[in-house]
C-alpha cells in the first residue's frame, strides 16, 4: 500500500515559553547548592531534600526556582508536569558505588542509588519539591537529551495529562563530562548546568504554530521519512538555547535557535510586534 | 488554535496494537508467555549473582533465553550487551511482528523505550567486565538511537523514565506522536535487567522479599504476609499505529490501547503516598481517556509488587477510582509469576491485559494464600479466572511518586 497517502498531516504543533531559569555551578560549589534555600519569590523546598540527590537533580530543581523566582507571580503548580532530560546523570554515584562494589560488597551500595540518581530523579525531585501533580517524567540520559526533552515535554504538555496547566523541561548537563578518578570524584571543577524552561499551551497560536506573543516552542516533524544529521552538543544546546530565550524575552534582537533531528525541527520563534513571525536567536 | 489538539475520545482515531513481542522470565515468545501466565508457573528461581557484590538476596526471576532478531548475525548478537540484548529482540520482533512496511517509502516509524537506568546498567556491566566507561569523558549514543539505527527506524527516538511506570510512558508518548501525526506508527515497550548494584540497593532500601526458603512462594502481592518484591527482567515491545491504516495494509489488530492517564503524588522521593487520591486521579483520567466507566471494566492488572506500603496504597486507588464498582472487577498481579520487571513492567502487564482480551480469562497472583484485608479487592488466587474480557486496565508506579494507567480494549 501507499502509505504517503495515509500518514496524517504533520501539523506543527506550538507552545508558549512562560519563563526560564538556568543554575551553572562548579563541582566544587555544588555541595553549598545542594543545602540552600530557595531564592526570594520562589516557593520554600524541605530542609535537607537534596542530601542524597544526584548533581543534575541539584542544579535542577535550582533552575526552576531562579525561573519560579523570576516570575512575575507564584503560579500554581499543582497541575504542573516535568520532563527532565540529564545528560548521563548519576555517573558520579555510580562511580562511587562501582568503585566500592569489589572490597565492600552490597552492604556499600547506597539504597538511594536508583531512586535519586537515575533518569526519573531529576522530574521527581522536581515533581516533590513543588508539589507537582502532572505526570513527571526523565527523558534522554545521552547526547540527544536537549532534543528529547523539548520533544517529551510538548507532547505531555500538549497531549497527555489534560488537566496539566503547565510542563516543565528541565535540560542538564556537565559543560565538558568530566573523567573520574577511581573513587568516583571528578577531576578539575566542571560546571553543571541546568535550564528550566516553563511551557504552557498556546491557545492562540497560528496555523505554524507561532504564540501570538512572547516566544515560543515548535515542533515541526517531516511529513514523510528522512534522515538527516543528528547534532550532538548538550551543553552548547543549553547554553545556546538559554542566552536565544534570555534575548526573546527581552524582546530586542531576533536570530536563529534550533534543533535538527532525523525527524524534524523543534525551532524557538516569537512573534515582534506587528510583524510576521520570525526565528528568535 | 494550530498544531497538537487534545481529542476527546470520540473524536479520536483508534490506537491500535499490531505487532507484540516480549522476553520474560516466563519464556521469550507470546504464546509461551501467555500459556505460563495463564497456567500460574512462576519464573522465580535462586539465581547466582556476582560474587564480588556478597548480596544475601538470591531470589530473582531471570531472562533465561533472549532471542536473536533475524538479520543479525550471532557474533554480532554476543557484541552487545545484556541490556541492549534484551531491548533489541523485543523491539525487532515487534515490527517483524506487525509485518510493517521498513523502506524509505513506508510510513513514519518512531521509536520510544522506557529505560529507567539505563546508563547505571550499562556501566555496570562494562566495569564488572573490567571496562573503566564510567570513569571516562566520553559521551555515548543511548540504545534507543542505536537501535534505531539498526532497525531502520528513522522517526523520533526517546528514551523514557518513569521508575517502575518506564515502559507505560513510552507507550503514552507513542500514543501520542500517532494522534498529533507525527509519526505513522510507533515502536513503544521497554525492558530491564537484573544487576547486582541493583539487587542491593532495591535490597538494602528493604524493598525485596527477604524469604530464604522456596523461590516460587516468594512474589506474594496482595498475601498478608508478603514482604518485599522480587527483581525480574525482561519486558515488551508494541507496534502501534492508527486503526485506518492497521485495516488499510491488512495487519492483524491485536488490540486497542484506548486510554491513558497519568499523575504525580509529589510527596515523597520512594514511598507512595497514603493518599490514594493522585494514583486513583491517573485511573479515572485513563479510564475517561478510553471514553468508558469503572463499570466497563474487566479486569485491572494491577501494579502490585509485594510491598506491605505499595498493595495498600494500590487498592485505595482502585477503590477510590472506581467505587462501588471495584466489587465485581477482578484484579490480579502478574508479578506474582515474573517478579518485578521495573522499567519493562508497565508494558509487559499491558501484555498480560491483551492476553486476557484474546484468552477471555484473567490471569492469577499466585501466592495469595491469604488476601490482607488492607487489600479489598476481587482477587484471583492461584488460578486463572474464565470471564469476559472487553476492556482491561493496567496499573503503574514508580519512585518519585509516579503513577500511570493504561487501558486496553479488544480490537
Amino acid at each position: 500500500m501507499n502509505h504517503q497517502s495515509s500518514s496524517r498531516p504533520a501539523a506543527p504543533a506550538g507552545c508558549r515559553v512562560a519563563g526560564h531559569g538556568l543554575v551553572e555551578c562548579r563541582a566544587s560549589a555544588l555541595g553549598d547548592l545542594r543545602s540552600r534555600a530557595a531564592p526570594a519569590g520562589a516557593p520554600a523546598i524541605p530542609n535537607r531534600f537534596l542530601r542524597h540527590a544526584d548533581e543534575h537533580t541539584v542544579v535542577g530543581l535550582h533552575a526552576v526556582l531562579a525561573a519560579l523566582a523570576a516570575g512575575p507571580s507564584q503560579p500554581d503548580l499543582s497541575r504542573h508536569a516535568v520532563v527532565a532530560a540529564p545528560c548521563q546523570s548519576g555517573r558520579l554515584a555510580a562511580a562511587r558505588t562501582l568503585a566500592q562494589l569489589p572490597a565492600g560488597g552490597a552492604v556499600t551500595v547506597s539504597p538511594h542509588v536508583v531512586p535519586q540518581c537515575s533518569l526519573h530523579s531529576v522530574a521527581g525531585a522536581v515533581s516533590v519539591a513543588l508539589g507537582m501533580h502532572g505526570p513527571h517524567l526523565g527523558v534522554g540520559g545521552g547526547p540527544d537529551a536537549l532534543a528529547e526533552g523539548l520533544l517529551a515535554a510538548t507532547t505531555l504538555l500538549l497531549h497527555g495529562d489534560p488537566e496539566c496547566t503547565a510542563a516543565w523541561l528541565v535540560a542538564t548537563d556537565w559543560d565538558e563530562e568530566p573523567a573520574l578518578d577511581p573513587v568516583g570524584n571528578p577531576q578539575g571543577d566542571p560546571v553543571c548546568r541546568a535550564l528550566a524552561v516553563q511551557l504552557v499551551a498556546a491557545g492562540d497560536a497560528t496555523d505554524d504554530g507561532t504564540p501570538s506573543h512572547g516566544p515560543g516552542l515548535v515542533v515541526q516533524p517531516s511529513a514523510r521519512q528522512e534522515s538527516r544529521p543528528r547534532l550532538h552538543d548538550p551543553a552548547g544546546g543549553i547554553v545556546a538555547f538559554a542566552r536565544a530565550l534570555a534575548i526573546c524575552h527581552a524582546g530586542t534582537t531576533l536570530a536563529p535557535w534550533a534543533v535538527d533531528c532525523p525527524w524534524g525541527v523543534i525551532r524557538l520563534v516569537a512573534r515582534p510586534p506587528s510583524h510576521g513571525v520570525r526565528e528568535a536567536a | 488554535m494550530s498544531g497538537l489538539v487534545r481529542r476527546r475520545c470520540d473524536e479520536r482515531e483508534p490506537v491500535v496494537i499490531t505487532g507484540l513481542a516480549a522476553v520474560s522470565p516466563l519464556g521469550s515468545t507470546v504464546d509461551t508467555i501467555l500459556d505460563r501466565l495463564f497456567a500460574g508457573v512462576s519464573g522465580v528461581r535462586e539465581i547466582e549473582i556476582d560474587p564480588r557484590a556478597r548480596t544475601d538476596a538470591r531470589f530473582a526471576a531471570p531472562v533465561t533465553e533472549i532471542p536473536r532478531p533475524a538479520g543479525i548475525e550471532p557474533e554480532e548478537f554476543a557484541r552487545l550487551d545484556r541490556l541492549e540484548q534484551l531491548c533489541l529482540s523485543p523491539v525487532a520482533g515487534a515490527l517483524a511482528d506487525a509485518g510493517i512496511d521498513r523502506s524509505p517509502a513506508g510510513p513514519r516509524i518512531g521509536l520510544v523505550l522506557g529505560l529507567g537506568a539505563e546508563q547505571l546498567k550499562v556501566w555496570e556491566l562494562d566495569f564488572l567486565a573490567a571496562g573503566t566507561a564510567v570513569f571516562e569523558s566520553r559521551r555515548d549514543p543511548t540504545i534507543v538511537h542505536r537501535l534505531a539505527a539498526r532497525t531502520g527506524i528513522t522517526g523520533p527516538a526517546v528514551t523514557a523514565a518513569a521508575a517502575c511506570a518506564s515502559s507505560g510512558y513510552a507507550l503514552a508518548l507513542a500514543r501520542a506522536w500517532i494522534d498529533a501525526g507525527w509519526v505513522d506508527a510507533c515502536v513503544a515497550g521497554g525492558c530491564d535487567i537484573l544487576s547486582p548494584t541493583s539487587i542491593a540497593a532495591f535490597y538494602n532500601l528493604r524493598a525485596l522479599s527477604r524469604r530464604a526458603d522456596d523461590p516460587t512462594k516468594a512474589s506474594r502481592p496482595f498475601d498478608r504476609d508478603r514482604d518485599g518484591f522480587v527483581m525480574g527482567e525482561g519486558g515488551a515491545c508494541f507496534v502501534l499505529e492508527r486503526r485506518s491504516a492497521a485495516v488499510a495494509r491488512g495487519a492483524r489488530i491485536r488490540g486497542e490501547l484506548a486510554g491513558v492517564g497519568m499523575s504525580s503524588d509529589g510527596v515523597h522521593m520512594v514511598t507512595p503516598s497514603t493518599d490514594p487520591a493522585q494514583a486513583a486521579r491517573a485511573i479515572a483520567a485513563a479510564l475517561a481517556d478510553a471514553g468508558v466507566s469503572p463499570g466497563d471494566l474487566d479486569y485491572v492488572n494491577a501494579h502490585a509488587a509485594g510491598t506491605p506500603v505499595g498493595d495498600v496504597a494500590e487498592a485505595g486507588a482502585i477503590r477510590l477510582a472506581c467505587g462501588e464498582a471495584a466489587d465485581a472487577i477482578p484484579v490480579s498481579s502478574t508479578k506474582s509469576m515474573t517478579g518485578h520487571l521495573v522499567s519493562g513492567a508497565a508494558a509487559f502487564e499491558a501484555l498480560a491485559c491483551l492476553g486476557a482480551i484474546e484468552r477471555q480469562a484473567v490471569p492469577p497472583t499466585v501466592n495469595l494464600d491469604e488476601p490482607d484485608p488492607a487489600c479489598p479487592l476481587l482477587h484471583v488466587p492461584h488460578r486463572a479466572r474464565p470471564h469476559r474480557v472487553a476492556v482491561a486496565a493496567s496499573n503503574s508506579f514508580g519512585f518519585g511518586g509516579s503513577n500511570l494507567c493504561l487501558v486496553l480494549r479488544a480490537a
